[in-house]
């Protein structure tokens, strides 16, 4: 049966559309989906795309004469049926005027990739294919169209050699989903430059102020998470039963930290030239790995909010870092931060201070291990902490003070209530 | 909010043949469902004079030492070159906030970038009859030029950042006579340094679009940093 081809609009209001170029032409085999010809408006060009496999007949508009929306400019007749003689119509005469633009039929379209092995058919029954159950499942996955396979294997059976060099070109352009600074094949060339975004620019200026001038040390303290993981799951379950969000465990961590520093005002504290600001106000930062780069968005007065509060605030604030949302007043004035890796199996590193702040704790993941608890080896989690101190500010025995309470307060959730 | 995202993707600076494959494909992608999300890409040409549907030769004054390519997209003659921040959305026009009206398309880029230029400090606007975008009532600031196959989009816009604008003297800009391109730099006068206005003019996009196309901008897949595992 054939398939009328109609003048689409472009727009709702479109009364009428110029026919810019043919794809296609009059006795030329088109399948479903394949641009017949391109329509235009102001800056814009749509592709007329074929409804129906077929032959294309009947072309009756000219590129560059304009037509009203739903006039038929073509029919696809169905393989075999006979409509109209093919070539009887005349050649749409080309309407771009200008040097070089005479006859268009081949210049740079956007037609689909051609594939060695894949030849259009005509006059053959579409309907049924013979292929091997393998050959249809390359087919399928490459998004191949099996008749337009010629097959090789006994009586033009399409089998798996036929689909190779298809699956290949079928693969070959980008795959999804993209990633960063994709390109579509290897680059030419042994190296490429690429331009640092404003987010690397800033991550490189700020950290150069940090491991350079700063005088860091480090402290490295393994905690006990085995508390901390029963209570978090108790309040889960609860929490879950209430409908709430989760608690995680960055959560109890930020809160944890929090509340240390208030006890330790000493490593809450910004280093300023001429002096040292201890806060009062404590203000966690929390680093989020965003793409190409990192931000730390601030979850405020962390020592003063409920786990619940904190997971939501983190959550939200880490969706918007990565979407590149936050606004300046989310992601400064942090007093002190926290830094995790542990989703990445991290065991230890060290951070690198944010200035400032003259501390950063780095969080490894947690690790289940044999420990000697009452004389009796047995299966802990744990988890290892590692703290930065700008030693301008914070000495030793400082850092150590505030790092072996935070440790308490994890070991044991419930001195956080103390 | 319309709670619809679109990925950006800076892909720094790429030959416009390798731009214009990928862009066929991605788009071939998006109306296959292959793709399943909106994209915008970012990115800058080397030196090239492109013709789009209603080009005309007559409008290449001076072909010399530049690659001259015909392409599928409508408008007619100009240039890329570097410093010209180009952009490619891959969008599926079909569902909202979108509409499938590319008057509708056309317009709604241009309001991102005269939102863009805004935040730049450029005061810029829509000229009725002429696609693109203009400053100072008569200077073009930025291109435009769009292809759209069932409702999915490719090719785009281009807005001159810090281009060397004398390179526009190589054709008739548009296939308008006497029209004078203009770029943020000459705008806002010099003082900022190239890359730091490329950045910032990058930025200022991706804010044009949220606003323009009431759309979610996001740069990164979805990261495990509350994965149940820590």
């Amino acid at each position: 049966m054939a398939t009328n081809v109609y003048m689409e609009a472009l727009s709702p209001t479109m009364e009428e559309g110029r026919v810019a170029k043919w794809h296609k032409r009059d006795g030329d085999a088109v399948k479903a989906g394949e641009t017949l010809a391109e329509v235009e408006t102001d800056k814009a060009i749509m592709d007329l795309v074929a409804r129906a496999d077929g032959v294309l007949r009947q072309v009756a508009v000219a590129e560059g004469q304009t037509v009203p929306v739903g006039s038929v400019v073509a029919v696809i007749a169905a393989p075999g049926e006979t409509i109209g003689a093919a070539g009887s119509a005349p050649p749409p005469a080309p309407a771009l005027s200008g040097k070089g633009k005479g006859e268009t039929g081949n210049v740079g379209v956007a037609t689909a990739p051609a594939v060695a092995t894949v030849s259009a058919v005509s006059g053959a029954d579409p309907s049924r294919v013979k292929a091997s159950p393998l050959a249809r499942r390359m087919a399928k996955e490459a998004g191949v169209d099996l008749k337009l396979v010629t097959g090789s294997g006994p009586g033009g059976r399409v089998v798996r050699r036929d689909l190779q060099g298809a699956a290949t070109v079928a693969a070959s352009p980008p795959t999804f989903p993209v990633s960063r600074v994709p390109l579509p094949e290897r680059p030419e060339g042994a190296y490429q430059d690429v331009p640092l975004t404003q987010i690397r620019k800033t991550i490189a200026k700020r950290l150069a102020t940090s491991l350079g001038p700063i005088p860091h040390f480090f402290l490295t303290s393994e905690v006990d998470m085995e508390r901390a993981a029963e209570a978090r799951e108790a309040l889960n379950k609860q929490l879950g039963d209430q409908g709430g969000g989760k608690v995680s465990f960055n959560d109890i961590i930020i809160k944890a930290t929090a509340l240390a520093l208030s006890r330790h005002r000493a490593c809450n504290a910004w280093f300023q030239e001429d002096h040292i600001r201890y806060w009062n106000e404590v203000h966690i930062g929390m680093a989020v790995a965003v793409e190409d780069g990192l931000i730390t968005p601030v979850i405020r007065n962390a020592d003063v909010k409920s786990l619940a509060e904190i997971g939501r605030e983190a959550k939200e604030l880490a969706d918007k870092a990565r979407s590149r949302r936050l606004q300046p007043s989310e992601y400064t004035g942090a007093t002190f931060s926290v830094s995790n890796l542990g989703m990445f199996d991290i065991d230890q590193f060290t951070a690198v201070i944010n200035p400032p702040e003259a501390g950063i704790i780095a969080v490894g993941s947690i690790v289940q291990k044999p420990v000697v608890l009452d004389g009796e080896v047995t299966a802990r989690r744990r988890m290892r902490v590692t703290m930065s101190c700008d030693h301008r500010v914070i000495d030793g025995a400082t850092g150590a003070a505030f790092l072996q309470t935070l440790k308490q307060m994890l070991e044991n959730p419930l001195a956080m209530l103390l | 909010m319309s709670g619809r995202r679109v990925r950006v993707v800076e892909a720094g600076r790429m030959p416009y043949h390798r731009a214009l494959g990928w862009q066929r494909a991605l788009a071939q992608a998006r109306i296959d469902g292959r793709l399943e999300e909106d994209l915008l890409l970012l990115l800058e040409h080397p030196p090239v004079v492109t013709l789009g549907r209603t080009a005309q030769g007559a409008h290449v004054l001076r072909p010399e030492g530049v690659d001259v390519v015909e392409v599928e997209r409508g408008g007619a003659v100009t240039f890329h070159g570097p410093g010209q921040l180009v952009g490619y959305p891959i969008f599926d026009l079909r569902g909202r906030p979108y509409r499938q009206d590319l008057h509708w398309y056309l317009r709604t880029l241009e309001d991102a970038l005269v939102v863009a230029l805004a935040e730049l400090g450029i005061p810029a606007e829509r000229r009725a009859g002429f696609t693109g975008v203009w400053t100072g009532g008569k200077r073009k600031i930025a291109s435009i030029g769009v292809h759209v196959k069932q409702w999915v989009t490719w090719h785009g816009f281009a807005l001159n950042v810090t281009t060397d604008l004398s390179q526009f003297e190589r054709i008739v800009p548009c296939g308008i006579e006497g029209v004078e391109m203009t770029s943020v730099e000459r705008e806002r006068g010099k003082g900022k340094g190239e890359t730091e206005l490329w950045d910032e003019a990058v930025v200022a996009v991706m804010r044009g679009f949220e606003r323009a196309f009431d759309v979610e901008i996001t740069s990164q897949e979805s990261s495990c940093w509350r994965c149940e595992t820590c």
